[in-house]
């Protein structure tokens, strides 16, 4: 009779190593899938911020009589690329340390054609232009702009703009 | 054979329990990368920026400025390029009470996922 109980130590031992051997498998296979930093999409979350916070900065007036810097960009008889260029990349390259960042855009207006409800967009400004190859995050900001376009004239519009952005 | 000699059964009991807590740790780490992929995902996800920023024209620009207020046209081009541009129903309207010196405002945002709802009073 006790001779006969020899055999539960052997029982536990395979029923543990058979566990252990499916773990490791398990372990193995789900191990394949290597992720990168990029893949992971924070500096994309963070990209998305900035380009937001400087879309915001740049449509906010000095005081409530003003214009802010996007609707004069916008008020001028030819959409003022250089300027939107210029304070773009001036406001979301700047970094505490004396090396620039390398953050590129393109940015896009687009607007309701009057009457009806198609629209249109059109590309105003950009630093370089896009391959194939950039991972591009889209940040966008809506803004008034009195200018004759789009069906009206002299009339206040809403229009949105579009930034696409990405580090080089 | 397990007969002949029971002295080490400590030693093998004590290597399984470190082999398994070595595995769960390892668990535990494979998984912590997706962790966070997840998290900055659901937040790009998130319209929080597209909220603000309709929030923002409507109540800091809009509602302050009656001829603004009351234009069709800037009505009709923030629904049509929302639609259009952000895949978002947006609806808004600015009322008054009698005697009652607030401006109220109704936001309305839909994106299919994200549902946004607000009513705006002016100090």
């Amino acid at each position: 009779m006790v001779n006969r109980e020899g055999g539960q130590l052997f029982t536990i031992e395979g029923i543990a190593a058979g566990l252990l051997m499916i773990l490791t498998a398990y372990l193995v296979v789900s191990a394949t899938s290597v992720y990168t930093a990029g893949d992971t999409h924070i500096s994309d979350m963070q990209l998305e911020q900035i380009g937001s916070d400087t879309l915001k900065i740049m449509d906010t007036p000095e005081n409530r009589t003003t214009q802010s810097d996007l609707q004069m960009i916008f008020s001028k008889p030819i959409i003022d690329e250089e300027k939107f260029k210029t304070n773009f990349l001036a406001l979301t390259n700047n970094t505490t340390s004396k090396a620039n960042d390398h953050i590129n855009f393109t940015a896009n207006y687009t607007c309701r054609i009057y009457p009806g409800n198609d629209i249109a967009s059109s590309q105003f400004s950009h630093s370089r232009n896009l391959t194939s190859g950039e991972h591009a995050v889209r940040v966008t900001k809506w803004v008034i702009v009195n200018r004759s376009f789009c069906g009206t004239t002299g009339e206040d519009r809403a229009v949105l703009v579009e930034v696409l952005m990405w580090r080089d | 054979m397990a007969r002949l000699n029971d002295d080490a059964q400590w030693i093998i009991l004590m290597g399984f329990l470190i082999s398994f807590s070595f595995f769960f740790l390892a668990l535990i780490i494979n998984q912590s990368t997706v962790v966070g992929q997840t998290t900055a995902e659901s937040i790009i996800e998130f319209p929080k920026n597209d909220i603000r920023d309709f929030r923002g024209i409507f109540i800091d620009v809009i509602a302050k400025n009656t001829t603004l207020a009351n234009s069709p046209t800037i009505q009709n081009d923030l629904k049509s390029i929302s639609l259009n541009r952000k895949n978002a129903v947006v609806n808004f309207s600015v009322w008054y009470k009698p005697n009652d010196a607030h401006t109220y405002v109704d936001l309305y945002y839909n994106n299919g996922v994200t549902l946004y709802n607000e009513t705006w009073a002016s100090l």
